[in-house]
């Protein structure tokens, strides 16, 4: 029965163990323990059954909202993870960044905001794990602590709030967002020699100083902004043409193109290691994108160079010391069981002691499994082109001549006379468009243009 | 007869079977008691109770403000405009409402118990906003066809850091009541306060 328990915990823990309900009623069966057998093995059944199918229909939501959200089909995704994001349980900040995300897609940007700010909140707090979760997590199932991201995770999830602050032109919000980001990456680099590495684990998020810079620029605070630019160009000087300051300056059209899709994690054998996949080698150089505005191709000067690549991003995980913890765990469950096999196999065993051996080994390689949740929604990179365009409406084209199907239309942009309007595109292979600007979101909330500054 | 009951007398073993169940039992129960997301934990952000020192301590400055009494004296109720918090704080973001609660509160202070001596304008933004939601309540005349003569602003700036182990913001809060027409600083205070927040085991 334990052995069936646990195997069916591998199978589905996120569920199993988060649910207090289920682990009273375990709790009160342990505890009235007058129940005949033949009435307590069926009622743990039928407990367990019920928190794997609970389980399995959250997760078949979250794959369902995924699916929507790769072909595109954002309302439909919506609509699955908002009752999921308005849930404060451990899966909070990771409900409401693929909320986000979504949102962001599909241009409700005030729900966007919400959601990021929702995250932002959480992600920014500290010991919000203390007491049972941590304990739980230790003990039993690493997903029962909140998740908060990997540092990458935590950090776009500070520029995505960041950029809806920058689409209304609250810059003052969008460059306090885009500081957090960097500070979310700045965890890494503290292991050993900490000045060389905050400045090798800073370079890897050049977005954020892009970002920040064009905030100092619409906060006029040019020093500040160059600065930024600096410090982007410093790390990777590869984005000199992007992170130029007066064609920051001129450009009154931001183009923010997300692409492609972030790692994912992976578990080793044993489950209790994890990793992201695949590498930046493995996966191959990012595609660069192509313009064309009202048929012609803008020459974009090397400004579509990639500002940031997560696959490489995520190769930086830190080791933390619940992996240390796992790994032990896991260690000591591999050697429990094979003392147990020894001990069953050896002449005179003890069945018993064999197999009280075997089963606390499975005990421990069950509660030992890596934490696996991610935000499944963020791209590759995130391209940012800022682009000076004639005032009034154009026709525009977003192309990634190097990834077949990868192509997005929009009639009406607007490109202000004054100031500049950011846009905000997610490449989806299935989503090519034509589409017209404003997209019915904005249509609803009154607002026609993205805002231009003043 | 309970022959489960049996097997588990009888085998030394099934003690560790069942230390590592109730083991199992009591960390469930230990998890029955887990917090929600965001009922536990706290971070370096400016909260409540900042927000209630501060704007009780700011409005007690301008009532008290000789400088403030003497343009009462010389000019009558004051007609100021109230902003929203300016967020100069180092990666810290501060949402519309939360701007504007560390200045509305001054403001509901000071009418609260100095109705006589101020006259509170609405500012450009919260008028325009209350147009746009095509309320059926008249809103008053434009903002270009008031004059208010002072504006109470205030600006936030901190200074912020992160590292794996702790997060630390020190915030200098500055409260301003300018005069429009002579650009002139009537009366000014300010709201320091630093806070930390050490990161846990699983921060």
């Amino acid at each position: 029965m334990c052995c069936l328990l646990l195997q069916m915990n591998l199978l589905q823990r996120k569920i199993f163990f988060p649910g207090s309900s289920v682990a009273s009623c375990f709790a009160r069966l342990r505890v009235r323990g007058s129940f005949p057998p033949f009435v307590r093995l069926p009622v743990v059944l039928c407990l367990v059954v019920l928190a794997l199918l609970s389980g399995c229909a959250e997760d078949q939501v979250i794959d369902q909202a995924v699916s929507d959200y790769v072909i595109g089909d954002y309302a439909n995704a919506r609509n699955l993870l908002r009752p999921l994001a308005d849930k404060t349980d451990e899966n909070f900040v990771l409900n409401n960044c693929r909320l986000g995300s979504v949102d962001l897609a599909d241009y409700h940007i005030n729900d966007a905001q919400k959601d990021f700010l929702r995250a932002y909140e959480v992600i920014n707090s500290v010991g919000v794990n203390n007491g049972g979760r941590t304990l739980g997590a230790i003990a039993l199932d690493e997903e029962i602590k909140i998740w908060k991201g990997e540092p990458f995770e935590r950090a776009m999830a500070n520029f995505y709030l960041g950029l809806t602050y920058y689409i209304q032109q609250d810059y003052p919000n969008a460059r306090g967002a885009f500081e957090n980001a960097l500070f979310k990456l700045r965890d890494y680099g503290e292991e050993g020699d900490k000045g060389d590495q905050y400045t090798q684990v800073e370079s890897n998020f050049a977005l954020g100083f892009l970002m920040l810079g064009k905030c100092y620029q619409r906060l006029d605070r040019p020093d500040d902004a160059q600065k930024m630019f600096d410090q982007a160009i410093q790390y990777r000087p590869e984005l000199r043409e992007l992170a130029n300051f007066d064609v920051n300056q001129k450009s009154n059209v931001l183009l923010v193109i997300d692409f492609g899709y972030g790692p994912y994690k992976q578990k080793n054998v044993d489950g209790a290691i994890v990793g992201f996949a695949p590498t930046p080698a493995e996966a191959g150089p990012v595609p660069r994108p192509m313009i064309v505005v009202d048929g012609q191709t803008l020459d974009l000067e090397h400004m579509n160079r990639p500002p940031v690549d997560l696959l490489a991003l995520a190769q930086d995980r830190r080791w933390q010391s619940i992996d240390t913890i796992r790994v032990v765990k896991s260690a000591l469950g591999t050697g429990l069981i094979a003392a147990g096999a020894y001990e069953g196999l050896r002449q005179h065993s003890d069945p018993g002691l064999a197999l009280g051996l075997i089963a606390a080994g499975v005990v421990l390689k069950a509660t030992s499994q890596a934490d696996v949740r991610q935000w499944e929604m963020l791209p590759r990179t995130t391209f940012i082109l800022p682009v000076s365009l004639p005032p009034g409406t154009h026709d525009l084209a977003i192309n990634f001549p190097a990834a077949v199907g990868m192509s997005q239309t929009w009639h009406g942009i607007v490109a202000p006379s004054t100031g500049e309007a950011t846009y905000y595109f997610r490449m989806q292979r299935y989503d090519a468009g034509p589409y017209d600007w404003p997209p019915p979101a904005l249509t609803l909330t009154g607002s026609t243009t993205a805002p231009a500054a003043n | 007869m309970d022959t489960e009951g049996a097997f588990f007398q009888t085998v030394p073993s099934a003690q560790l079977l069942r230390s590592a169940a109730g083991l199992l039992v009591v960390v469930a129960i230990g998890l029955a008691g887990c917090a929600s997301a965001v009922e536990s934990g706290h971070n370096t952000a400016l909260d409540s109770v900042d927000l209630t020192a501060m704007t009780d301590r700011m409005a007690a400055s301008i009532a008290g403000s000789p400088e403030v009494q003497a343009a009462i004296q010389s000019e009558g109720k004051l007609r100021i405009v109230v902003e929203p918090v300016v967020n100069e704080m180092e990666a810290e973001v501060l949402p519309r409402g939360q701007a504007e609660a560390f200045t509305a509160r001054v403001r509901f202070l000071l009418s609260q118990h100095a109705p006589d001596r101020f006259t509170w304008i609405m500012n450009r933004d919260a008028y325009y906003r209350l147009r746009q939601q095509e309320l059926d309540v008249p809103l008053g005349p434009a903002p270009d066809a008031m004059n208010p003569r002072y504006a109470l602003v205030a600006r936030f700036r901190s200074l912020a850091d992160e590292s794996s182990q702790v997060r630390s913001d020190a915030y200098l809060c500055v409260y301003e009541l300018s005069d429009l027409q002579t650009r002139t600083i009537l009366w000014t205070d300010k709201y320091e306060v630093k806070k930390t927040a050490v990161k846990a085991f699983l921060d």
